[in-house]
């Protein structure tokens, strides 16, 4: 053994050499480009323009956050689209967590089978769905006209309002699964005894769920909405299958509007800048989640 | 004794009462579960059988749900007409390279935080923030950069993208993995004369084998599934089958049926495959790398 500390202590660039490879790849592809594109979003780089740029300060941010309106309107978009989205996909997530969790046979291959959407591409699910919504051959206006619930072929992006629930029923068929799974797991580590005891003292099924189940699930929950909340300010593929953002504009998120800058309108620098913008936005966001879970905590203690 | 006699019909009666209810409760689990699966499942099903219909099935009313004749032939004109499998080829061959270079960038950086605490848990939040990145940040740096150096429309320039884009999602679960390892057992390896990285590739690797299987499975999925940077820096030759999805959608919201439920089942293959082998893994999968573009 003493051999071995040896060995360990006269070798000490081994843990740097052994990191160095990945670190050098993220230096190159992730720290390298965001600092290039830091650097960008200061100039008015116009790939439709031409191939000079020069220096112009703070302009493309200032458009951005106080003239952009179809930016500001993709912010209020994501907004609309993120709100619905995450309240459905816990609710529903923990509602399914909880039936799972009083199942006593196939539990396994219900979870199996409930899971598969949480694999599937957006691009491949918007798809799907994209069929499903069709106004003449898609299964939604067929079966519907089948079972005598609607009479008419309904176009479900004709009007801004039912494309954004469109997409918000996409998005939960997408995901729910996801937030099923966790909070299944956070479900599973609660200990049994708790409820015994809970009944043995009178409780009821409702305040069990109340004064067990919740207080316990809580930082379960808060994580799973967090990494969802997140994840949905990346909302892209599904957008750009979808409705590509229509109609009129009224799905576009603040990620697919940047795309659409960037690779549509070629200007570069200013969707470098928006890029910003969001991940700023991100930053808040997650940090202010962070401090929300903070005064809760200190709040209860 | 009567009062005995009372008490015991009414606790039994409690207890039949208390069974009924079990039932019904039970009854209730399983039927909300039922509804679940029909509406997490219902689209799966619906696109399959609608990739074997014939054309005269989509306009018929009442609708064909399960068509009569299934017939193969828009997998036929997808890969014909469409260049499916060149498209699925691609798919596959991205997703197994990209794998592959995932594994053995993270491994030893994996190693690293996990035996001498490398970076000293900065590292560690550093990839987890890597992790939380709008992939909208890279792509028009990257884009301008590949441009230049005429990288797009290359497996290379995608590889390299989505071997960092894993990194952290991969050192992450590797690192658990291999605390669980016991370092004795490399040791005794090393006080035999094998070198540090030897003993990493011919003694860990292969008991970690599982764990590593998991971190490629999902990194296989993650290429696949990936949307973005495909779109951005494929081209003709190199489009993906996210990519290939997308050409269908001109033509409003009826469209070429056939085709594209075809190309939806075979892009949503590896999900349903990998969703039963990792089943255990999913929670932290999902949470730490996601799957999606």
């Amino acid at each position: 053994m003493r051999f071995a500390g040896l060995a360990m202590k006269r070798k000490q660039w081994e843990p740097l050499a052994f990191a160095s490879p990945a670190l050098a790849l993220i230096a190159f592809v992730i720290v390298f480009p965001l600092v290039y594109s830091f650097y960008l979003s200061f100039q008015n780089f116009d790939l439709s323009v031409g191939p000079e740029y020069e220096y112009v300060g703070g302009k493309n941010y200032a458009e951005a956050i106080f003239r952009d309106s179809r930016f500001l309107g993709s912010v209020w978009n994501t907004a609309l689209i993120i709100a619905p989205s995450l309240v459905l996909e816990l609710l529903l997530g923990l509602g399914i967590a909880m039936l799972l969790s009083r199942v006593i046979h196939g539990r396994p291959i219900i979870t199996a089978l409930l899971a598969i959407p949480a694999m599937v591409s957006p691009v491949m699910a918007a798809m799907a769905w994209r069929m499903m919504y069709g106004v003449k051959y898609g299964a939604i206006n067929n079966l519907g006209r089948q079972l005598g619930i609607i009479d008419v072929y309904f176009d479900w992006f004709s009007s801004p309002f039912v494309s954004i629930l469109a997409v918000v029923l996409v998005e939960i068929w997408l995901n729910t699964p996801f937030m099923m799974l966790v909070l299944l797991a956070g479900l599973q580590s609660i200990p049994t005894e708790l409820y015994e005891a809970a009944r043995a003292d009178g409780a009821s099924p409702w305040q069990r769920f109340w004064s067990i189940t919740l207080p316990l699930l809580k930082f379960t929950m808060a994580v799973g909405v967090m990494i969802r909340l997140i994840d949905l300010t990346k909302l892209f593929g599904l957008i750009f299958v979808l409705t590509f953002g229509g109609p009129g504009g009224s799905t576009e998120t603040v990620a697919f509007t940047t795309y659409l800058m960037g690779f549509k309108d070629f200007r570069m620098s200013y969707a470098a800048a928006l890029s910003y913008v969001i991940v700023g936005g991100v930053l808040v966001l997650t940090l202010v989640f962070i401090w929300m879970q903070r005064v809760r905590e200190a709040r209860a203690a | 004794m009567a009062i005995a006699l009372e008490r015991r019909v009414v606790a039994t009666q409690r207890a039949k009462r208390h069974r009924l209810w079990r039932r019904v409760g039970h009854a209730l689990t399983y039927l909300g579960l039922f509804a679940a699966l029909v509406f997490f499942l219902g689209p799966f099903f619906w696109i399959v059988t609608t990739s074997l219909k014939g054309n005269e099935d989509f306009f018929a009313f009442p609708p064909v749900w399960i068509p009569v004749e299934p017939s193969l032939k828009h997998y036929a004109a997808l890969f014909t007409r469409s260049s499916g499998a060149r498209y699925f080829t691609n798919s596959m061959v991205l997703s197994t390279l990209s794998m592959i270079s995932a594994l053995v960038f993270s491994l030893p950086t994996a190693y690293s935080i996990a035996r001498w605490r490398f970076g000293g848990g900065f590292l560690s939040i550093f990839l987890l923030v890597l992790r939380m990145l709008p992939a909208i940040a890279l792509i028009i740096p990257i884009y301008i950069v590949y441009k230049l150096l005429g990288m797009t429309n290359n497996y290379l320039g995608l590889v390299v993208i989505y071997t960092v884009l894993y990194i952290p999602f991969a050192v992450w679960l590797l690192v658990g993995f291999l605390r669980d390892f016991p370092v004795e057992i490399e040791e005794a390896a090393m006080i035999d004369g094998c070198s540090r990285l030897r003993a990493l590739v011919q003694v860990v690797v292969p008991i970690i084998a599982p764990g590593m299987a998991v971190v490629a499975l999902f990194a296989f999925i993650a290429t696949w599934n990936e949307f973005l940077f495909a779109i951005v820096l494929t081209g003709i030759e190199t489009k993906t089958m996210m990519v290939l999805v997308t050409s269908f959608t001109s033509g409003g919201t009826d469209m070429f049926y056939g085709e594209a439920s075809a190309s939806v089942v075979l892009g949503v293959l590896p999900a349903f495959a990998v969703a039963f082998m990792l089943q255990r893994y999913l929670v932290k999968g999902l949470a730490l790398g996601g799957t999606k573009g």
